[in-house]
């Protein structure tokens, strides 16, 4: 009772950290803290990314130096299995696919992020980048299938796109790092060939991923027949799209609408890495998204009195078979959206649109489609021509016959032949050498804010990456505003604004956390957001959960190209109108946002914002359908896991654990021995001599 | 239950109860009436219930290496070739281990 009630106040104490408390797992591991794992991808017909064992993987710590030196991992070393450190340099296909293959002498990698992006380039994509679900194929030009004509990403290795069966992580290079190389080099270092001696440093990954072989099998396992509480297994890929139009559209009805004219501006919002989580997508994702929103900005004042409609569009999870457009695509061939395809006039699609040093952007085009007549695509391309002039970029089509670069225009030329361009800033392959990879930054956009500048100051600044995107984003309001119907000669009164650019900029690839985002955000967003903007593609239950670039788009946009309305908090946020706004509820969306913080206060004059912004799901159909083994749509899954963690520690050699497991042994047997011996002889070793008499004293 | 006390008829209904029970789906029945009978019907020096009592043991032991030889093979099938047989494997499991196959 009394060691109990000690036992008791010490944890008490310990708890409140009165006492400093020695806790034997502090002494024994030392915990990685910021990690970022591969995880297990499913498809139709695969799986991709890693896999750990269930209580994760141990192996002896190497600092890999050089490629020959896999030969210690995988054939020499006298103490397998090892946990191979790479440095940025020696993440390549070549080094992973030999770990690939000698798989049972390694536990795992963890790969070490450089400080500075690898100056000749890293793509883990795969080459020819969304080549089975595109619109060239055997029956729509079939010469322009699977990049035979122009390989759009030369630098891809593909191994984004690989199964390994041990864990990969990766770790900045921090203090923490420091303490694995330092392990590393007093305890596992073979000097002068010496084999090193136990106690060795060791590494433990944990990374256990529940759903196996392909999408089919997983979603099957998310609901068994016999189970009492299912556990799910894997989850589909899915988010929202974001759209808004010029004009507004009934949006209760659905399907195809009389009279409506609408030329779509599309681009992309979501990108990937060969890690989780880590996905800044600069150059593939983020310059298209803000030269779009910003020309949204810039139009909106003048589109008014325009014949057509011009639609907004920023498609989600393209980097993954074109989730979102091939759903929106799908949307409307069903009549389950606000227009149809054969309310589409054009589409104008933004893509990595990054200026290089000769400013210049290229204007890309379906061959196969143009050969249609009644496809009109020269009239869209002199538009922008027309929308470039005066301005400091040159635009141009290639002069190579070639197809579509991956675009979600693709996706729309499966169902119609529809007049379209596609803007790039490279002719033929890709100029981003990082496309999908972890360095696609703002480093590599060249944001150089100046350290010294306090984030304010840095919001502020107008860089050059910045001034040359709002040229190409006043090019793509201009273009879209002609082809629209509007005359050459108002053109010129529309200008995007570089302030703003660069606020989005500094927006989606520095910080999130600003004073400009602030204002626009929803105030009652309970989402953290983290410091560094991460756009992957969120795995829905389900349902779709709209996750925060998605939800990022809809505030700006909505702010930028919606109105104040006079109503107050409840009924913004209930969709509960008076009498006036009750008609627009169908064609207006409501937003209660924040608003910028009264001075010399933390109160924020709040406000509501009526705009025509909405989200539309981003599932893919194939999950829509349950065909889980579909060619034509997104089949993509991503498992679940529980823990993701890592941890260091020093290991003892297996003949010493032998040796302590054997004396125990030992000692048990002996000691079941001696009590059996000491209880046979019981009556001799326990005699008490002569009764004792009753005498009483 | 001590065997010891009982009268020898009473040895017998209890033995035929098992035997019968045994043929329910329950071999564990018969498992119970070989090892506890054993001695009962072998080595104990005859007595006028002893050769019914025999038969029974004798039964439940063939009926036993029967059920024992069925469920290896059923089990040793099963855990083998479970993975390989997709929808038909999981709609006869009723947990299904997570990560692998």
């Amino acid at each position: 009772m009394d060691i109990m009630f000690l036992k008791f106040l010490n944890i008490c104490t310990c708890l409140l950290k009165r006492l400093s408390c020695n806790s034997v797992e502090k002494k024994i591991y030392i915990n990685l803290n910021e990690t970022f794992p591969c995880v297990r991808l499913l498809n139709a017909t695969h799986q991709i990314g890693c896999q750990s064992s269930l209580s994760g993987d141990v192996g002896v710590l190497h600092l890999l130096e050089s490629e020959e030196n896999l030969d210690w991992v995988l054939r020499t070393g006298p103490n397998p299995p090892y946990m191979v450190i790479l440095e940025s340099t020696l993440f390549t296909r070549p080094i992973l696919m030999k770990l690939k293959n000698g798989s049972s002498r390694v536990a795992g990698v963890l790969a070490v992020q450089p400080t500075s992006n690898p100056p000749e380039g890293f793509s883990p994509h795969t080459s020819c980048p969304n080549e089975n679900t595109g619109v060239y194929s055997e029956t729509y030009g079939p010469s322009y299938a699977h990049c035979n004509v122009t390989m759009w990403n030369p630098l891809g290795t593909g191994i984004s796109y690989e199964e390994f069966d041990f864990p990969i992580f990766s770790v900045k290079d921090d203090n923490d790092t420091e303490v694995i190389r330092r392990c590393y080099m007093e305890h596992n270092r073979a000097v002068n060939g010496s084999t090193p001696q136990y106690p060795l440093c060791a590494m433990q990954l944990m990374s256990h991923m529940a759903a196996v072989t392909d999408t089919a099998t997983c979603m099957r396992r998310n609901a068994p027949t016999f189970s009492l509480a299912p556990d799910g297994v894997c989850d589909p890929l899915g988010d929202a799209n974001i759209w808004a139009s010029t004009k507004p559209l009934n949006s209760s009805t659905k399907g195809h609408k009389d009279g409506v004219s609408v030329v779509i501006a599309a681009t992309k919002l979501d990108s990937r890495s060969f890690f989780f989580d880590v996905a800044p997508g600069a150059d593939s994702a983020a310059t298209g998204l803000v030269a779009l929103l910003a020309a949204a900005s810039a139009l909106h004042n003048a589109t008014a009195e325009l014949n057509r409609t011009i639609l907004y569009t920023f498609f989600n999870g393209e980097t993954f078979d074109y989730i979102g457009s091939s759903r929106m695509v799908y949307d409307m061939a069903k009549n389950d959206f606000t227009v149809d395809l054969d309310n589409i006039h054009s589409i104008l699609e933004v893509g990595q649109v990054a200026l290089g040093p000769d400013s210049r952007l290229w204007l890309h085009s379906d061959p196969v489609s143009k050969r249609n007549s009644s496809v009109n695509v020269e009239t869209l391309v002199s538009n922008l021509q027309a929308a470039a002039a005066g301005l400091n970029l040159s635009l141009g089509e290639p002069n190579v016959t070639q197809p579509l670069p991956p675009s979600s225009f693709q996706r729309f030329l499966l169902e119609r032949p529809i007049p379209g361009v596609v803007i790039e800033n490279h002719q033929t392959s890709f100029t981003n050498k990082y496309y999908q990879s972890m360095f696609d930054n703002a480093e590599y956009l060249k944001l150089n804010y100046p350290p010294n500048l306090t984030p304010e100051e840095q919001l502020e600044l107008v860089t050059d990456s910045a001034k040359a995107l709002t040229e190409v984003a006043t090019t793509v309001a201009r273009g879209l505003y002609l082809q629209a119907g509007g005359e050459l000669a108002q053109m010129s009164r529309i200008q995007a604004d570089s302030e703003l650019v660069s606020k989005m900029l500094y927006t989606f690839l520095v910080r999130v956390n600003n004073s400009w985002f602030d204002q626009l955000v929803k105030s009652d967003w309970t989402g953290v957001l983290s410091e560094l903007m991460l756009y992957e593609i969120n795995t829905s239950e389900r349902k779709v959960k709209t996750t925060e670039p998605a939800l990022m788009v809809q505030c700006i946009l909505a702010n930028l190209t919606g109105s104040i309305a006079n109503i107050t908090e409840g009924n913004c946020q209930d969709k509960k109108m008076d009498k006036d706004e009750n008609m627009n509820k169908d064609i207006y969306s409501y937003l209660w946002v924040q608003g910028p913080v009264r001075p010399n206060s933390t109160e924020r004059d709040s406000f509501c914002v009526r705009s025509l912004v909405r989200q539309s799901k981003a599932l893919s159909p194939a999950f829509e359908l349950s065909e889980y083994t579909s060619k034509n749509y997104s089949t993509w899954a991503e498992s679940r896991w529980s823990a993701i963690k890592g941890r260091i520690f020093l290991v003892a050699s297996h003949d010493l654990e032998m040796l302590t497991l054997g004396v125990g042994v030992g000692v048990l047997l002996m000691s079941l021995l001696l009590t059996y011996i000491v209880s046979s002889k019981a009556d001799i070793l326990f005699s008490s001599g002569r009764e004792p008499t009753n005498a009483t004293y | 239950m001590n065997l010891e006390r009982l009268p020898n008829e009473e040895k017998l209904t209890l033995c035929r109860k098992y035997y019968l029970g045994g043929f329910a789906f329950l071999p564990f029945l018969w498992l119970v009436n070989v090892v506890w009978f054993f001695r009962e019907a072998f080595i104990k020096p005859a007595y006028t219930e002893q050769l019914q009592i025999k038969t029974y043991v004798q039964r439940s032991a063939v009926g036993l290496l029967l059920w024992v030889a069925v469920l290896t093979t059923w089990i040793t099938i099963f855990q083998h070739f479970r993975a390989q047989w997709g929808e038909v494997g999981d709609s006869l499991s009723f947990t299904i281990p997570r990560g692998t196959p």
